[in-house]
Order: C-alpha cells, then sequence, then structure tokens
C-alpha cells in the first residue's frame, strides 16, 4: 500500500492538470485578493481626548483635522476617558487616538505668564495610540502628531522626547515624566484583515475543489480504463488500492495548505496567529469529507468530462455559499443555517478560529465533530453508491 | 497437474438476456485453447467468471484444480489476466507500472525481463501514451506475466491491430506457450485461431457449439472446398442452376474487402464428394461463364463456423 501511495503521489505530480487545480487556482485567488489594498478606499478613525484644552493643544489637533481636510481620516466622537479610547481602538472601532494631557503647553515659550503665574500642573506626556493600520498610514499619522507637538510647543524638533512602545493588550498608561514628550502607543487589535479572513477560506477552497474534482475525475477514468477491473484481477485488496488513494490525496491537501498559507504569510504579509499544526484535523476531516464527494460524483458520472464537470457544479456554489470570501450572516432568510451545515464551512470556521484567534484544535471541537459527522454520512453513502465497471 | 480450467454447467443472465447458458468445457495444462465467437458471443462474460471479476448465476468453476469461489485470491496470484481494452497508469512509466503491479504478487519477474519478453525494453522509460497501438497491446500481455503465471488468459489480444502488429503478438503468444504457461484467448478471427491454437471452443448466442482441434473440426464439417468466383456479368438462371448442382451456391462473399462487388461475386460451397471438386471445375468450363477471377480453397474455420452457427462470424 506504500507503494501504492507513493505511485499515486508520482501520478500527481507528474499530472500538471492535477497540480493546477491544487495549486494555481486558489493561488491566482490568493494574488488577486492579495493586491486589493482593502484598507486604503476608506479613511481612519481617529478620536481626540483633549484633557489640556489649551492653546497648544488646539494647535496639536488642528493639525491632525488637517489630514481629515485630506480625507485621509474620519474623526469620531471623543471617547469617555482613556480607558474607554483605548478599549475603542483594541477592538478596531479606533484606528488612532490621540490623548493630550492636562498643563499640555502650560509651560512653553508661547505661555510665559501663565508658566510665571501658575505653576505647572504635572503632566503625562502627549500619547498617540495605534490601531492596525497600514504602516504607510501610521508613518504619517505619527509624523503628523510629532511636527503639531513642536509647533505647539515651539521648541526646535531636537528637544523633543520621542518614546515607541509596543503594548499588546490593555497596558497601564506609561507614566512619563517630561511632559513635553510624545509617545507613540501601538496596540495590537485582533481585528483580522479581509485578506487574512478570505486566505483561510481559500486554503479550504483549493482543498475542496481539488479533493472533490480530482478524485471524481481520477475514479471515473481510472473505471473507463478499465484500470479499476485490472485491480480486481490481481490479489491486492482493493481496500487498499482506495486507500492508497485517499492517503495520497490526504498528504497532498496538507501541502496544499501549506503552500496557499505560505504565499499569503510571505509574499502578502498575512499574520497567522495560530499554531498552523492545530489545523491539521480540519484540513484531514475537510478532504475526506471532499474526497467521499469525489467518490460520489464518480459513481453517478460516465465519463471524467463529465464527473469534472458535475465535480464544478458541487463545489463552486458551495464556495460562494460557505463563506469562502462573504459572511454566510448576509444571505437572507433561512440560508445562513443551510450554509453553516454544508461541510465547508464549519472547515472554514476552524481555521479562521485557530489561524485569526490562535484557538487550539480541541477549542473548534464542535466545528471538527460536525465535520467527523460529515465524513461518516458521505462515506456511507460513497460505499453504496460506488460501482466498478 | 493435467488441467487447468474446468468449468461446468456455467451460467449467467442479464434480465432475460442469458449471456452464458450452461457452457462446459475443459482447459488442460500446458495447451493454448481459443474460445473463437462473434462479439456477444458470451466469451468475455464466460472470461470474467473464470477470473473473479463476475459470479455466475449457476454451475463451478475450478482453475489450477481449485474452485473459484472458494480460492479466489489464490488463484489470482498465480494467473495472468489480460483484460479487453484495459489501460494502464498514464503518468507511470512502463517500468514503474510493472514494478508497482509485481507488488501485489508473491512471486515476481523483474520489470526488464518482463519488457525484453515482448520486445520493450528500449521504452522502459516511456508512458502507455507514447507507445503505438502494437506497443501498447504487447505491454498488457507483458504486464500479465508479472507473476510469472501458470495459467494467461488473454482476451482478444490482437482486436484493432494492424496484420505485421498482429504477427509479432501471436509470435508473443508462441514464446509464452514455450515457457509451459497454459494459454486461454479469445478471438474473432479464423486465422489467428487455426494457426495458434491447440483446441478451439466455438462459442455463439451464450452457447458453446463445439470443442476440439482446429483440424478436427475442420474434418468434421460437409464442406471440403470453397469455390469463391467473380464473373464479368452477373449469371444467368440456367448458369446459377447448373451450379447450384454441383454445390451450394450463395451470391456475395464473407470477405468484407469484397462487398463492393458482390454484384457479381459468387461463393460455391463443395460438400464431402470426391466428385464435386471436378464437377464444379467442368460445370463453370462448361456453362460458359466469363470470368474475372477464381479461387479454390479447401475448407476452413470460416466454414466450420458458418455450418456450425448458421452465421457468418461477424466483426
Amino acid at each position: 500500500m506504500v507503494a501504492l501511495t507513493i505511485s499515486n503521489l508520482k501520478m500527481m505530480v507528474r499530472n500538471r492538470q492535477t497540480t493546477f487545480w491544487a495549486l494555481f487556482f486558489p493561488l491566482v485567488l490568493v494574488v488577486v485578493f492579495g493586491l486589493f489594498d482593502f484598507t486604503s478606499p476608506t479613511s481612519s478613525k481617529f478620536a481626540v481626548l483633549d484633557d489640556a484644552d489649551t492653546p497648544a493643544s488646539h494647535l496639536l489637533v488642528s493639525y491632525l483635522r488637517e489630514l481629515e481636510d485630506r480625507g485621509l481620516l474620519d474623526e469620531q466622537a471623543q471617547p469617555a476617558d482613556r480607558d474607554d479610547g483605548r478599549r475603542l481602538v483594541t477592538s478596531g472601532d479606533l484606528d488612532f487616538l490621540l490623548m493630550v494631557p492636562q498643563g499640555f503647553g502650560a509651560g512653553t515659550a508661547n505661555d510665559v505668564v501663565q508658566l510665571v503665574e501658575t505653576p505647572v500642573q504635572p503632566a503625562g506626556p502627549v500619547t498617540l495610540i495605534v490601531g492596525n493600520e497600514g504602516e504607510e498610514r501610521n508613518q504619517l499619522v505619527i509624523g503628523t502628531v510629532r511636527q503639531g507637538a513642536q509647533a505647539a510647543l515651539a521648541k526646535p524638533a531636537s528637544s523633543l522626547g520621542y518614546e515607541d512602545l509596543d503594548t499588546t493588550g490593555s497596558p497601564a498608561a506609561p507614566a512619563g515624566t517630561r511632559p513635553d514628550a510624545v509617545i507613540t502607543e501601538r496596540v495590537s487589535t485582533r481585528q483580522a484583515s479581509y485578506f487574512e479572513m478570505v486566505l483561510l477560506g481559500l486554503v479550504a477552497m483549493g482543498i475542496m475543489t481539488h479533493a472533490t474534482i480530482s478524485i471524481a475525475v481520477r475514479v471515473s477514468s481510472y473505471r473507463n480504463l478499465s484500470i479499476l477491473k485490472r485491480m480486481l484481477v490481481t490479489p491486492l485488496p482493493i481496500w487498499k488500492f482506495f486507500a492508497a488513494e485517499v492517503t495520497a490525496q490526504l498528504l497532498l491537501a496538507v501541502v496544499q495548505a501549506a503552500v496557499i498559507m505560505g504565499v499569503g504569510v510571505f509574499v502578502f504579509g498575512a499574520k497567522i496567529n495560530g499554531n498552523v499544526i492545530h489545523m491539521l484535523p480540519a484540513v484531514i476531516l475537510g478532504s475526506a469529507v471532499f474526497l467521499n464527494f469525489g467518490f460520489i460524483i464518480s459513481a453517478w458520472a460516465n465519463t471524467p468530462a463529465a464527473a469534472s464537470g458535475m465535480g464544478n457544479a458541487v463545489t463552486l456554489p458551495m464556495m460562494f455559499f460557505a463563506g469562502t470570501f462573504f459572511s454566510t450572516s448576509a444571505l437572507p432568510w433561512l440560508l445562513p443555517y443551510a450554509a453553516d451545515a454544508l461541510p465547508l464551512a464549519p472547515m472554514i470556521e476552524a481555521l479562521r478560529d485557530i489561524g485569526l484567534r490562535g484557538a487550539t484544535a480541541w477549542e473548534v471541537w464542535p466545528q471538527l465533530a460536525w465535520l467527523a459527522g460529515w465524513v461518516a454520512a458521505s462515506a456511507v453513502v460513497a460505499v453504496r453508491v460506488f460501482r466498478f465497471s | 497437474m493435467s488441467e487447468a480450467i474446468r468449468v461446468e454447467g456455467l451460467a449467467k443472465r442479464y434480465g432475460n438476456f442469458a449471456a452464458v447458458d450452461n457452457v462446459s468445457f475443459r482447459v488442460r495444462a500446458g495447451e493454448i485453447f481459443g474460445i473463437l465467437g462473434p462479439n456477444g458471443a458470451g466469451k468475455t462474460t464466460t472470461l470474467e467468471i473464470i477470473e473473479g471479476l463476475q459470479s455466475p448465476d449457476q454451475g463451478r468453476v475450478t482453475v489450477l484444480g481449485k474452485d473459484i469461489q472458494k480460492n479466489a485470491r489464490w488463484i489470482k496470484a498465480r494467473i495472468g489476466v489480460q483484460l479487453q481494452s484495459s489501460a494502464y497508469f498514464g503518468f507511470l512509466t512502463l517500468n514503474e507500472i510493472l514494478t508497482l503491479l509485481g507488488r501485489f504478487y508473491p512471486k515476481r519477474l523483474p520489470p526488464i525481463e518482463l519488457l525484453e519478453m515482448v520486445g520493450l525494453e528500449d521504452r522502459a522509460s516511456s508512458r502507455i501514451n507514447q507507445l503505438s497501438i502494437g506497443q501498447s497491446q504487447r505491454f498488457t500481455v507483458a504486464a500479465s506475466l508479472v507473476n510469472d503465471p501458470d495459467l494467461v488468459i488473454l482476451d482478444e489480444p490482437t482486436t484493432g491491430l494492424d496484420p505485421q502488429a498482429r504477427h509479432n503478438l501471436w509470435n508473443l503468444i508462441k514464446a509464452i506457450h514455450a515457457r509451459n504457461v497454459t494459454v486461454v484467448m479469445t478471438t474473432h478471427y479464423m486465422e489467428e485461431a487455426e494457426l495458434l491454437c491447440q483446441r478451439l471452443a466455438i462459442m455463439d448466442h451464450g452457447k458453446i457449439v463445439a470443442v476440439e482441434s482446429p483440424s478436427e473440426l475442420i474434418s468434421r464439417i460437409e464442406t471440403t472446398y470453397t469455390i469463391k468466383l467473380e464473373s464479368s456479368q452477373p449469371l444467368d438462371v440456367s448458369q446459377w442452376n447448373a451450379l447450384q448442382e454441383s454445390g451450394n451456391l450463395q451470391k456475395g462473399s464473407p470477405d468484407p474487402e469484397a462487398h463492393a462487388q458482390t454484384g457479381t461475386s459468387y461463393l460455391l460451397r463443395l460438400d464431402k464428394n470426391p466428385e464435386a471438386l471436378n464437377r464444379a471445375i467442368n460445370c463453370i468450363v462448361g456453362t460458359g461463364i466469363s470470368l474475372k477471377h477464381l479461387e479454390v480453397r479447401p475448407a476452413t474455420l470460416e466454414d466450420v463456423f458458418l455450418e456450425l452457427t448458421g452465421n457468418e462470424l461477424r466483426d
């Protein structure tokens, strides 16, 4: 059986059409979606929490509003307090939050009298919280804030202190001692990009189309060429023949998932949070369902061409329906439930939970159980309808 | 072992159609045994039951002394099968296919030895679709020998081959036979059956009509000679009647290439009368038929088949 599996892999590698379906088609989609920059057409959301309310702070804020006039930023309602603002950035509702501390600008040369008459309040530094935007946009906003602070404090840039903090989650506000410093604080918002969502959908879709169509075409052509019969006249138990076929396909599915994700991550910079090893159960169970679909189709199709057409008819609607590109919740009426019941939906869901939210394999057990149910049901049908000639 | 195959009272029906109808025959060890019959006669179904691909409705089959129902695996390991129009994996080389097939058997021959046997040793790293029809047919025979079998079953090995490729395959079958392997083959070519087979079963409409050696079959029938003649004009009534007296006269010719001239082609079959040949020749000369072509040949299996089944052997 090992020899058969190796032979199957050899045949698949040499069959360029197999390679095409296994990799090229989903990869083309990865490239297409990777090239679209889904963030650029929209303006980034920012809010200001101005606790100083001084002419200097107004000047600083005006710099940011200038970006808004250029259509790059879109000011949101002021958050209730610092913690509320931080939370809004973390959840992705805000991309930037500028926090100006009390007493900002009170000790500058612009305001000498005030400095003399009222002692400077101990003020924290200006803090800019940066969410998960594109790096280009981030640099623009950070630079603008620094410029604004510099102008507001009328100090040469060299004397202004900067600190870059990379915090994930919600740390305590940095207790800066210099009132004239600007602190940039980066918050990791786990609001996955649309591309990352699609990428994991494409992994599942690639496995689905390849498993279903290639097994349907292979088995129906084996039948047409009497290769199945030829196997039956050897002493080889026929289950071993199919087991080798399935093993080779499962190995290919794992390679396929790795290549598609690799291109998404290394070429288009998608971020995969979870441990990819935990994706294996979903990849294997999903492949098994679609291989069974392929066997069932091969029993109905009289020619390999018909098998290919039927395979497409089954997989293409499922690809759109089960949430590869769009959320199933956008469907009307009871259809979201129907779409989620299809085997592709739990497979994609499991992959996204693991890949984007860092879930473990056992945390996605409901999806895996649903897939296992599909494996069992489709296997029963496949065995019932299968024919050798 | 003196008996390679024994078939007793075999029957297989598909709905109302009796594909195989109470068939019995034996194949002796070491012989080339032919099953001759037109398409749809039940040859392939009979072979598929022997190979274990189909189960019979009735009857008993033993192969190499063992019952096919109880010892399928044992038998499959010891026989070689070439299926009608069976292809192989298109993306493996000949060498790889033979290596893979060999893995399924407890006993196997090295791929290169098999390829040498069929004259394909220089194509070991080619793929099936790079071979000519004749070569791929020889390859399927090589594949049937992968387990060094005691018995080889070849289903219409020469169908669709050109004359030269067919001759190559005949030599190959003789070479297999020379290795002391029993060969069972089906064919619908008379000359092939006559040339290769030591014994023949003639099959039609699911039944076996006769089992004997080709020469015994020929000597058994009524016809001794067949005269094929072609005249420049159709025969008139008196000429027709005169010829009819010396034998069995028919219009046309069973030879498909001659169909274009059936209008003036005739076949005269002579019966087992020592005088028949003389009388017929005299008659042809005497009635003044203007001949374009005249051919006298002794009876062949073609005539046997015609007499036993009432049918010409159709392609």
